[in-house]
């Protein structure tokens, strides 16, 4: 393919996604279809670059190396109310989360008068890969929280993994800032920094 | 030296757990020195002739029993998914194997990072088709023995319609015992427990017997899933079976760019394995080889990591401390015993050639055919690739890759940590390529039998 046909594919190809746009918004509230009249130009760009999706493996997003995990559980009677005040007590501490060495967030939010959990993370690498070391390494810390959702099979059961993939919802979208970043690389690059500005202070 | 005398005598840690007259000889008995061998690839049309062939081997597969006497010389056998499927095995049965299994090889590419330049796509077209359903492996100590071996394998596979030799791929037998990159190998093999003898200094703890065999307990307490009927899974292992050709010529161009003297390439080709071509390790003999070291099955391996964090006698990157980090602090939670793996590699083509400097010698046929055991093969075989061979962040390397079996993009690096700054070398390249590969399943005597007499 010469570089003129490959051009003309390319704007045909963006031509075709602004097509489908307006299709999209032709019944949009009146606020929307203003906006979409103006930001064209800004959203052709978007539309116009190559894409950035990528799967995490069986299921999730990914985009480099950090990928997104996300589940709607239903809770056992009474475990919303025991993850909540145990959630309470912890403060903000996840000493297990740190030891895990991939996760670069956590979001636990209660729906639906406390039964049912949202469980969000962003993580590293692939998401079943270190399952076997929860069991060997972090047991407890697994079972204490998630006992509470319904079904749940205990993280020493042989099902684990079907278990977690029948909750996960793929993300519709998914977006990072830094993709290439991961958990270790990020508090290295701390490390690096700080190092640097001490080497900088000192010679300065 | 033979290996029981080598050993802890401690009788309670020796005393065999396992079903040792069993289980197939290849999955416990180390690798003979000198060796002499053959791997034979065979493909099966028909149920009845695939049978008889199990049925003519089966007298002739050795057990484990007393591996750790001197080895003399010993057949083992392994079935594709297509090959149990091939003798007839029931569909229920087939579904109990794991599906990275079932698929194969050649499609778990992405998840085993068999990408690029290892893309199934390259291999060597006997590979990832389908079309493989035995492989035989014969092992011995003399030439003499691996003819006899190979006579009562040919007997056996010979003469049966409908049975297709598509491969024999003798191996074995480099001078001084050295692989296609020049290294003594295969030292540092996981401990087993009850396997009947104890660790060698250095080997760490036994690891329960069921990570690597069927049917036994593993390191979180209960027995690893196990294919079905019982008879089928308990006493077998999988096996990834990987063959590799050696780029020796950009090995050893990349030696003479990055140092100057030949003490200097030797301790550079030293770095980027952890060990001297000798086998002594770098944590032992830091500054300069040391061959009666390498040659100590009691002192080679003993040694942990806790007096060396950076990695200064041995990189955090080098390939034995990836392959096995022991006690080095990773960045990811890990426990180092479940991806662990029984190594059983044979050296294959012409031997190591220092002065190979050419792209013609990057073609000559070399490398390794490695057996990759374990009672999670597939699953084992996939961590690695992803996480201690084509990456680097559990080590706090990046993205640097491991300088021996990892598959390197364009302008990769690989770091040697010294004081009081690093040493960064840039532009390393794949020294071996993947030419192919299958997983097998190496049943137990008791499941060749059962195979053998299947119906229908």
């Amino acid at each position: 393919m010469t570089v003129l046909e490959q051009t003309i594919g390319q704007e045909d190809r963006v031509a075709e996604k602004i097509r489908r746009v307006r299709e999209l918004y032709a019944d949009a509230p009146e606020v929307g279809q203003a906006a979409l009249a103006a930001g064209l130009e800004n959203l052709k760009r978007e539309l116009a670059a190559s894409t950035q999706r990528q799967s995490a493996g069986r299921i999730g997003a990914r985009q480099g190396k950090v990928s997104e995990l996300t589940s709607i559980v239903p809770l056992e009677p009474g475990g919303g109310q025991r993850i909540r005040g145990l959630l309470d007590l912890l403060e903000g501490n996840f000493r297990g989360a740190d030891l895990v060495g991939t996760l670069h967030d956590m979001r636990f939010v209660l729906l639906d008068d406390d039964t049912k959990l949202l469980f969000a993370t962003a993580y590293d690498g692939e998401w079943d890969a270190y399952i076997d070391d929860f069991v060997t390494k972090i047991p407890n810390s697994m079972d204490i929280l998630f006992c509470n959702c319904a079904g749940w099979p205990g993280i020493r059961s042989p099902v684990i993994k079907d278990w977690l993939l029948s909750h996960q919802i793929t993300a519709d979208a998914w977006y990072v800032a830094s993709p290439n970043l991961t958990v270790a690389e990020t508090k290295r690059l701390e490390k690096v920094g700080a190092a640097l500005d001490e080497f900088l202070d000192k010679i300065g | 030296m033979s290996l029981d005398e080598a050993t802890e005598s401690d009788a309670a840690a020796r005393a065999p757990m396992l079903d040792l007259g069993d289980i197939q000889a290849t999955v416990l008995r180390l690798r003979p020195a000198p060796y002499y061998g053959s791997h034979v690839l065979l493909r099966v049309d028909n149920p009845q002739a695939g049978r008889a062939l199990l049925a003519r081997l089966v007298p002739h597969v050795d057990s484990a029993a007393n591996w750790w006497d001197p080895a003399a010389a010993w057949l083992s056998v392994g079935l594709t998914y297509e090959g149990l499927e091939a003798v007839g095995v029931p569909q229920d049965s087939l579904a109990s194997f794991p599906e990275a299994f079932r698929v194969g090889m050649a499609a778990r590419a992405p998840q085993l990072r068999d990408v690029g330049v290892n893309d199934p796509e390259n291999w060597e077209p006997i590979y990832g088709k389908g079309q493989i359903h035995v492989g035989l492996s014969a092992f011995s100590d003399t030439e003499e023995k691996w003819a006899r071996v190979m006579d009562v394998a040919r007997s056996a596979y010979e003469g049966l319609s409908r049975v297709d030799v598509l491969a024999v791929q003798p191996f074995g037998a480099q001078p001084g015992d050295r692989n296609s990159l020049g290294y003594k190998d295969g030292i540092d093999q996981p401990p087993i427990e009850g396997s009947g003898v104890g660790p060698l200094p250095g080997q760490g703890r036994p690891i329960k017997a069921g990570e690597f065999v069927l049917g036994y307990p593993g390191e979180a307490g209960a027995p690893l899933p196990m294919p079905q009927p019982d008879v089928l899974g308990r006493n077998g292992a999988f096996v990834g079976f990987r063959k590799y050709q050696s780029l020796v010529g950009a090995f050893n161009r990349f030696l003479r760019a990055n140092a100057a003297t030949e003490e200097e390439r030797e301790l550079l080709a030293a770095k980027l394995v952890g060990r001297w071509r000798s086998g002594a390790p770098l944590a032992l003999a830091p500054e300069t080889d040391d061959p009666a070291l390498g040659a100590d099955p009691r002192r080679n391996n003993d040694f942990a990591y806790q007096d060396d964090p950076r990695g200064l006698r041995i990189p955090l990157g080098a390939h034995i401390r990836r392959m096995n980090p022991r006690d080095t602090p990773l960045s990811r939670l890990t426990d180092v015993n479940l991806h662990r793996l029984i190594r059983r590699g044979t050296t294959y083509g012409l031997p190591y050639d220092p002065d190979a400097v050419s792209e013609a010698d990057d073609e000559a046929p070399r490398g390794a055919i490695f057996l990759f055991i374990s009672a999670k093969a597939m699953a084992t075989m996939e961590f690695l690739q992803q996480e201690w061979i084509n990456d680097g962040d559990f080590i706090g390397a990046g993205s640097e890759r491991d300088p021996i079996i990892g598959r390197q993009e364009p302008g990769a690096t690989f770091t040697i940590p010294r004081t009081p700054v690093r040493r960064r070398i840039h532009g390393i390249e794949t020294f071996n390529v993947l030419r192919g590969g299958e997983y097998l399943f190496m049943p137990s005597l008791s499941a060749l039998n059962w195979l053998a007499n299947l119906t229908g």
